[in-house]
């Protein structure tokens, strides 16, 4: 079975998103859009995966519940769990070394984390587009060990990217590698070597209509997209992300 | 020294004119935004070669008065748009943050 896939989506908690990016909101033009399997990946924070849960369950969507972490290199990483509250874990872990720059709600924008109906439950107080005192391979294995994904993030793009921080696609524990665009354009398709991870592209949507935009497909055979608790069966996910093209 | 000295005591191009001629109080130099973010001066001067709207962002979080970009870094549009926005004052120089900072260290060390 192919499934549509988008894996990187901003809610109203990151600073940057937009306030309209309730997870109802975003699950349900999801659905209309004809994304299948869809992940949460805030800034640093999983506060809006169990609103997420609960709204992708009621439009249809097999849910992921992420974290767009920031580390020590000023690397992104999607972090990606099959449990809201495996995310829940990490965001904690990360908040805990983070540095104490507080939001900025004026000058930023809005951190706020909502239930399923859209009411405010409260606000994140540091600022959440910062880095985490951990690095990539660190990262990577501890999202390893919490029986996740991880995949580095637009690591073509200009900042915030293994790319723009390193210079170049370093080997780790990734499952794929987020490229911005597929096929990748001259020069990169010349001189980014990509080490042979699968790659894939995703929305990075922070706005309503920015979701669903640049999806890709993921042919998970016959394979089962959930388990028995109606979660997505990671298995399921890490060998199609392997078939992925390279 | 003013925000409006700095292009011509560095011999950069003043990008913008949309800012406010402040006092500049420190000078700091990265190139990773969250080490700006914890030890940028207020009313300072970041010196980078982080070309991106990002360095606007933290530049307006930490009330910045300019940012230099150095080794002729080619400035996006959006980092323009962000920087007009903010009131950020934007400078480019073909130097290296090395030869930035010695010339601004020579003009602020106490």
């Amino acid at each position: 079975m192919i499934i549509r896939a988008d894996l990187h989506i901003h809610s109203c908690l990151s600073p940057c998103g937009d306030l309209s990016m309730s997870p109802r909101a975003i699950a349900g033009t999801l659905a209309s859009r004809g994304v299948n399997l869809a992940a949460l990946t805030d800034h640093n924070s999983a506060l809006n995966c169990p609103a997420f849960d609960v709204a992708c369950r009621e439009a249809g969507i097999a849910a992921l519940f992420g974290i767009e972490a920031q580390t020590r290199e000023e690397c992104h990483m999607l972090c990606l769990f099959a449990e809201p509250e495996t995310a829940l874990k990490l965001g904690e872990e990360l908040y805990a070394v983070m540095p104490p720059v507080p939001n900025n709600p004026g000058k930023m924008g809005d951190q706020v984390y909502v239930d399923e109906n859209e009411d405010i439950l409260g606000e994140v107080e540091k600022y959440l587009v910062t880095s985490a005192d951990i690095g990539i391979d660190e990262l990577a294995d501890r999202v390893h060990e919490l029986g996740g994904i991880a995949v580095p993030a637009h690591a073509d793009r200009p900042a915030f990217s293994l790319v723009s921080q390193l210079g170049f696609i370093p080997e780790g524990n990734w499952d794929a590698l987020e490229l911005v665009r597929l096929p990748l354009s001259e020069p990169a398709a010349r001189e980014l070597d990509t080490r042979g991870y699968p790659l894939i592209t995703s929305s990075d949507a922070h706005y309503i209509e920015h979701l669903a935009r640049r999806p890709f497909d993921l042919d998970i055979a016959d394979a089962p997209l959930l388990r028995a608790d109606g979660r997505v069966d990671m298995e399921t996910i890490r060998a199609a992300l392997a078939r992925r093209p390279r | 020294m003013k925000t409006s000295e700095l292009a011509g005591y560095l011999g950069a191009e003043s990008l913008n004119t949309e800012w406010t001629d402040r006092d500049i109080k420190g000078v700091y130099t990265t190139d990773l935004l969250s080490d700006a973010m914890a030890n940028a001066v207020d009313n300072g001067i970041l010196v980078t070669i982080q070309a991106h709207k990002n360095t606007v962002a933290v530049a307006t979080l930490k009330d910045l008065a300019a940012i230099v970009v150095c080794n002729n870094r080619p400035i996006p549009d959006d980092m323009m748009e962000a920087a007009k926005e903010e009131q950020i004052a934007l400078f480019l120089t073909k130097e290296s943050q090395f030869v930035v900072s010695g010339k601004l260290y020579q003009a602020f060390k106490a």
